[in-house]
């Protein structure tokens, strides 16, 4: 423009910033306060350019225009609300409703000092809440691809909201290009099978194989399937990620082409006899059932039908959800209607209804209150310990 | 599919009945009274389609596919509505439009590969040189979009209706191209993508395309068109072809709003006929009288 970029809303008019939460891949997030009459508190998530300290306007990357555009685009009471978005001096910020807990945090306060397991109801309503917005999502063409605990937001109020649409694309958007875009997707942890061998055309379905691992970490409190992340090598090809699914198979089994007739068609089909050949667990599986069953009982759940267990109600969903074969995989849509909850009574809308258990707040550091400082220091994550004490995998790598 | 165009911000934000978008426009060029008598410009459609030239000739050497293509028109159109076009320097919004659409349509190109293309095609007088340029503009034009990025167009609606109606290989030919021309008219801020496709199929039915003759389309076929199909909804076409008869029944069975089929369709017209005073040279000549009355942007 002749004029140049005249920003018409400024953070600083409309926030007070109360503190940093946490930085992330993309940008940092800090906590504020609404001013001048806005009411209430807020995430406000901001991006950083480029290159850091960048003076100039260079263009915004791609996958924060994704996320501008679904955070405005998507409307749903179990995906977190979108307030606005402000476009101020080269920087973006979008601006969240406030979650004082995500499924981290959660799971790590049962971890610590010792462990106490996540009362059975308090799962239920988790993952109901959880299967609604994706639902939303996946109607709505959007396939998530970063779910995990970290990225699952909470309120005080027992509301769970789905966040960090950092890496959610829409799906009727040319194939191919979901493939091409970026190569890594999903943290590794959460990454389901056909990512990991390497489908070009994959589906909502790696979403619901995430809510799997998902549902398997808050009854058990530890990540399912904790793999080391092969590092992408110096010709920037993308590695067969043998680790994690050796940690997949340990449990699950070897898949076979009897339960996944497409599974020779995927690309790195062949490494899979390469993991077999002298491991010998491999040969005897931990099997899924008995990881549940040895589970439930670490965790002192109750034996017997009742709503203070998942049961046996718990073991098939997870199965479903756990399954190799995408297209047996359970959808969002379907996952709601399986007896785990379609039994008893209705889950609750808050997941914290008649538990006794109380959750810290949000931690919120003061080392970096300045919301407009230009240069960001590198380290991920400096206020919050809690990540590396857990020992989370390696972040997601940058896109273009 | 449908629900998430129900509830999108295109329908929510960006839809307008006539009136409406008069209003706007109205509104816009009053608050500019001064810039907009000087500077008289073409019709809009006119500039449409020079905008649509030039946004080809970025696009082609880069391979840009022509839905990203038309969501930058749609960006620019919804970026029009919001500011007088005599205020800015169209160059730069063009090429700002498609580096934005590309990111949104999964084809991203480098802002240096689309600064190269937009100094190519343009005059000196009307070009920039600097990518901070576009990188600007891409904030004003987000923010006056208010983020609102996410386009649905009438390319899926086609696909998914083509096998409904079993269009021939020529007819689905003929169908996108006019889905093409609709991005040159208002029709994007009027109307459903899922109205444009069914007008699109309609037209392309009725207007006959035969193999290996795709001609443009004009005016008076597709006035022709629009009597034929009155003629079938009348019941008065004695030995009306087949298969406009039976287009005319699913259109009556279904709650296609026929109103509205006629109603773009004569958008289109009007386009056609317009579209045969097309000179190049005049839309570039008025708009670099203004950009460089306005001081060059470089
Ligand atoms: N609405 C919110 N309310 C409170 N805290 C939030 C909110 N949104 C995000 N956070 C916190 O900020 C963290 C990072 O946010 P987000 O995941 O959106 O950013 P990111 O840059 O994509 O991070 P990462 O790369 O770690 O996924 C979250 O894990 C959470 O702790
Ligand atoms: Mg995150």
């Amino acid at each position: 423009m002749f004029s140049g970029y005249n920003t018409k809303k400024r953070v600083a008019e409309r926030y007070r910033i109360v503190g940093f939460i946490s930085s992330g891949t993309y940008g940092r997030v800090y906590k504020a306060e609404g001013k001048n009459g806005r009411i209430g508190e807020f995430a406000i998530k901001k991006f950083k350019p480029d290159k850091e300290g960048e003076v100039q306007y260079t263009g915004i990357s791609q996958s924060a225009i994704r996320e501008m555009a679904l955070c405005t685009e998507l409307e749903h009471p179990n995906v977190v609300h979108t307030v606005e978005i402000i476009l101020e001096e080269k920087c973006i910020f979008i601006v969240f409703e406030y979650a004082e807990h995500d499924l981290l945090q959660i799971i790590h306060h049962h971890n610590q000092p010792q462990r106490q397991a996540i009362p059975a109801k308090t799962i239920r309503s988790i993952l109901y809440q959880l299967l609604q917005g994706l639902v939303y999502l996946h109607r709505n063409w959007v396939m998530h691809r970063d779910l995990k605990p970290a990225n699952i937001m909470v309120t005080s109020s027992g509301k769970v909201k789905i966040g960090d649409l950092g890496l959610a694309r829409l799906y009727y958007k040319p194939i191919h290009s979901l493939f091409t875009g970026d190569k890594v997707v999903v943290t590794i942890w959460y990454r389901a099978p056909e990512l990991l061998l390497g489908s070009r055309h994959y589906t909502p379905a790696v979403d619901l194989w995430a809510v799997g691992c998902i549902f398997a970490e808050l009854l058990s409190l530890r990540p399912i399937f904790k793999g080391e992340e092969a590092k992408m090598d110096s010709k920037k090809t993308v590695p067969f990620q043998r680790n994690q699914m050796q940690k997949i198979v340990e449990i699950m089994g070897m898949p076979s082409k009897d339960r996944w007739p497409l599974l020779t068609a995927m690309p790195e089909y062949g490494q899979l006899s390469s993991l077999a050949a002298g491991n010998s667990r491999f040969q005897r599986p931990q099997g899924l059932e008995h990881w549940y069953r040895a589970c439930l009982k670490s965790n002192n759940y109750p034996p017997g039908p009742s709503p203070d267990t998942p049961g046996e109600d718990g073991l098939s969903l997870l199965q479903q959800l756990l399954e190799y074969d995408p297209q047996k995989r359970l959808s969002a849509e379907n996952a709601l209607q399986h007896p785990y909850f379609t039994t008893h009574s209705k889950p609750s809308e808050n997941c914290f209804e008649d538990s006794k258990i109380k959750y810290p707040v949000r931690r919120v550091s003061q080392d970096d209150n300045d919301i407009r400082s230009g240069s960001l220091p590198g380290t991920k994550r400096s206020g919050l310990p809690d990540d590396s004490l857990i020992g989370r995998p390696a972040k997601r790598l940058k896109e273009g | 599919m449908a629900s998430s165009y129900w509830d999108s911000t295109q329908r929510k934000f960006w839809t307008f009945t006539k009136q409406q978008l008069n209003l706007e426009r109205k509104k816009l060029e009053e608050s500019e009274r001064n810039l907009v008598s000087m500077f008289p410009l073409p019709d809009r459609r006119l500039l449409s389609i020079y905008f649509y030239h030039q946004l080809s000739k970025m696009a082609r050497p880069l391979g840009i596919r022509q839905q990203a293509l038309a969501t930058a028109q749609v960006y620019i159109r919804r970026f029009y509505t919001k500011v007088e076009i005599r205020r800015t320097n169209p160059a730069l919004v063009l090429a700002t439009a498609l580096y934005l659409a590309c990111k949104m349509e999964e084809c991203p190109q480098h802002i240096r590969m689309i600064l190269a293309e937009a100094r190519h095609c343009w005059d000196v007088d009307t070009s920039f040189n600097d990518i901070s340029k576009i990188g600007e503009c891409e904030f004003t034009l987000i923010s006056e979009m208010n983020s609102q990025l996410i386009v649905h167009h009438p390319y899926r609606s086609l696909a998914e209706l083509q096998s409904q109606f079993q269009l021939i290989q020529e007819e689905n030919a003929l169908a996108w191209s006019i889905i093409n021309d609709h991005y040159l008219t208002d029709l994007p801020l009027l109307h459903s993508p899922h109205q444009i496709a069914i007008t699109a199929i309609v037209l392309a039915v009725v207007l006959k395309p035969t193999q290996g003759n795709l001609q443009p389309v004009q005016a008076a076929g597709v006035a022709n068109a629009l009597q034929t199909l009155g003629n079938a909804r009348n019941g008065a076409a004695q030995g009306a072809q087949n298969r406009v008869q039976k287009l005319v029944d699913w259109l009556a069975e279904s709650s296609v709003d026929m109103e509205a089929v006629v109603e773009c369709t004569q958008e289109l017209i009007s386009l056609y006929e317009i579209w045969e005073s097309y000179t190049d040279k005049t839309c570039k000549d008025q708009i670099a009288k203004f950009v460089k009355a306005r001081g060059v942007d470089k």
